[in-house]
């Protein structure tokens, strides 16, 4: 195999490694007691075209509802998934199983504001995972 | 001429192997687009979005505050074409909403074998009495959950547009007074394309 050839798979590999791979954001209370945002990304390309331009969360009675708002900052299209975890205290996810993938498609240059509801009045901090 | 065959061999045994059935596991949470029909997908959006609506009304929130009160699950008319296990989404709703620690459940499905067991622990004479379960002790439902499922599918030669509407509804059976209502609307679109492009 020519060293080209050997250059296109790896390339190849590292493309559609990169398609599958998940975003996130979480949003945890620091020490000062305010909240932070925390990004982490295996996907640049993703990451790269879509932010979180905002994130609010309330208390509905004793349930979080959080809304993240999606920003499509590529000129193009944008269709992927994207779930809630939910945490309790204790760092254990709250119905693992449970949340599932939902879809958008997101206009270029556009927004969209995203929400969920905690599963139970356990949940004490989330996760938004982000994937093509 | 060794060489060749050893080539040909092994491009045979290649293709074999090539079209050998292959077994695996998915996520069952992963988004899944075969066709238009009612899949996993539809029905995991349905229920997230009930239950989230559900659970952040409101006069819900108010009503579950201080107390769980208990639900029972009617069945969810389907007015689509397609055969679709509605019972399946409601189980998703009432698992959720179980869970989620706002609310009880009756579970009318079961109350004929619930009196079969009730009436043998009663009346068999096999059980102790001091620990058989009184009969009349069940607590009544006060609400009741129902809906329906519809959809408007219209195609021509290249396009197939599949519409659906779930709607949910939880009623007071006390007073018949409407609680909460939610939708869930969904389109998916089918183009057929040459080669794919």
């Amino acid at each position: 195999m020519k060293p080209i050839h050997v250059l296109m798979a790896v390339l190849m590999a590292a493309v559609l490694a990169g398609c599958s791979a998940s975003n996130m954001a979480s949003r945890d209370k620091g020490e000062d007691g305010q909240y932070e945002t925390v990004l982490k990304s295996n996907n640049s390309l993703l990451y790269s075209r879509l932010q979180i331009a905002q994130l609010n969360e309330r208390q509905v009675g004793d349930l979080m509802q959080v809304q993240a708002t999606l920003e499509n900052a590529w000129k193009f299209e944008l269709d992927f998934q994207y779930k809630f975890k939910w945490f309790d205290a204790n760092g254990f996810e709250l119905a693992p199983e449970g949340q599932a993938w939902r879809q958008l498609i997101l206009p270029g240059r556009n927004q969209a504001n995203v929400q969920a509801v905690a599963p139970n009045p356990t949940a004490a901090r989330y996760e938004i995972w982000v994937r093509e | 001429m060794v060489r060749l065959l050893t080539i040909v061999l092994v491009a045979a045994m290649t293709v074999l192997a090539g079209c050998a059935a292959k077994v695996d596991y998915g996520d069952a949470t992963a988004r899944e687009t075969v066709n238009t029909d009612f899949g996993s997908t539809d029905l995991q959006m349905i229920a997230a979005k009930m239950v989230d609506d559900m659970l952040v009304f409101p006069p819900i929130v108010q009503m579950t505050s201080q107390r769980r009160p208990v639900v029972f699950v009617d069945r969810i008319k389907n007015k689509t074409t397609e055969h679709i296990d509605t019972e399946s989404i409601t189980d998703t709703i009432q698992s959720k909403l179980l869970n989620s620690g706002k609310f009880r459940f009756v579970d009318m499905t079961v109350v004929d074998r619930v009196k079969e067991q009730l009436d043998y622990q009663a009346d068999s004479g096999l059980v102790d009495p001091t620990q058989a379960v009184l009969m009349g002790k069940q607590i009544g439902a006060e609400f009741m959950l129902y809906g329906n499922m519809s959809s408007i599918v219209k195609r021509d030669s290249s396009t197939k547009d599949v519409y659906y509407k779930f709607t949910l509804k939880l009623m007071n059976l006390q007073t018949g007074i409407l609680e909460w209502s939610g939708e869930k609307e969904i389109r998916k679109t089918r183009n057929n394309t040459f080669l794919g492009l």
